[in-house]
């Protein structure tokens, strides 16, 4: 049982920056081949300013600052067991390489599914560029009970 | 007046141990479930299985790919099965609705190449123009 008094935990905000080379890293894992992540002459000849990320690259930034194994390790659960459930993305303004991201983290929900056989953890991220907001996540994180306990 | 395209598909892999080990390293996503036998296994996999969020990059790529990177406004997607490593992926996307905005509204599915059986649904929102 993950004690409900998790709920509205919040990260401490800090700044990641976001790096050339993790990005090119990133896109050669992901098989990701659009050269506009990775050259900035690309990028600039399809209309942008530098180089920008891709949209899931923003889960990269967020790990960087507290991932989910330190949201397990805080509230006490195992990482045996634990499935990624659902993952969203809201961008406003585009992140780009060399962008300084100021992230925080909270958990929103943590409730019961399945007669208890599952525990379903939801987490916010708010992504901030030079002081406003630019992209928000939402993830869960569900844990079968059953394996968690063995 | 722009023209959406109905449908749109991507193949992806076989999504081999090296692309696994390379996307724990990329995303800093070291959960041996990923990467070890005996951890998969003992959580009830046949073999190490498909981080969600590579998965979800292809899913990206599906879109993105097509129309440019810094278009996609929304990308959500719900992990509704397990691919094992060796598996690969088939993403299609099929144009739901144009809102007032101008935004393309896509449904997003994600698919094992081996069998079928279902990986991941989602939608995606794609702007117009790419954001300032």
């Amino acid at each position: 049982m993950i004690d409900r008094a998790h709920v509205g935990f919040t990260t401490a905000p800090s700044t990641v920056t976001v790096d050339a080379f993790r990005v090119r890293l990133f896109c050669r894992a992901t098989g990701e081949t659009d050269a506009a992540y990775v050259d900035e002459a690309a990028a600039r000849a399809v209309g942008h300013p530098r180089c920008p990320v891709p949209t899931t690259y923003l889960k990269v930034l967020e790990n960087e600052h507290f991932n989910a194994a330190s949201v397990l390790q805080h509230l006490g659960v195992p990482l045996r067991g634990v499935l990624h459930g659902e993952q969203s993305f809201d961008v406003r303004t585009p992140v780009r390489v060399g962008d300084e991201v100021e992230i925080e983290r909270r958990i929103v929900d943590i409730a019961d599914k399945k007669n208890g056989a599952l525990t379903v953890i939801t987490l916010d991220t708010r992504f901030r560029l030079r002081g406003a907001d630019a992209a928000t996540s939402r993830q869960t994180i569900v844990v079968r009970n059953t394996l968690a306990a063995t | 007046m722009r023209v959406w395209p109905d449908e749109l598909v991507l193949d992806a892999g076989p999504i081999t141990a090296v692309e696994l080990a390379l996307f724990a390293a990329a995303s800093g996503d070291h959960n041996p479930l990923h990467l070890d036998e005996s951890v998969a296994r003992a959580a009830g996999f046949e073999r190490p299985i498909v981080h969600g969020m590579l998965t979800m990059a292809h899913v990206s790529r599906l879109v993105a790919g097509r129309f440019g990177a810094a278009r996609v406004r929304t990308l959500e997607t719900r992990f509704t099965g397990v691919l094992l490593r060796g598996d690969g992926l088939r993403v299609e996307g099929t144009l739901v609705e144009v809102e007032r905005d101008g935004c393309a509204c896509y449904r997003l599915r994600a698919a094992a190449t081996s069998d079928g059986h279902e990986i991941a649904v989602g939608l995606a929102r794609i702007a117009p123009t790419p954001a300032a």
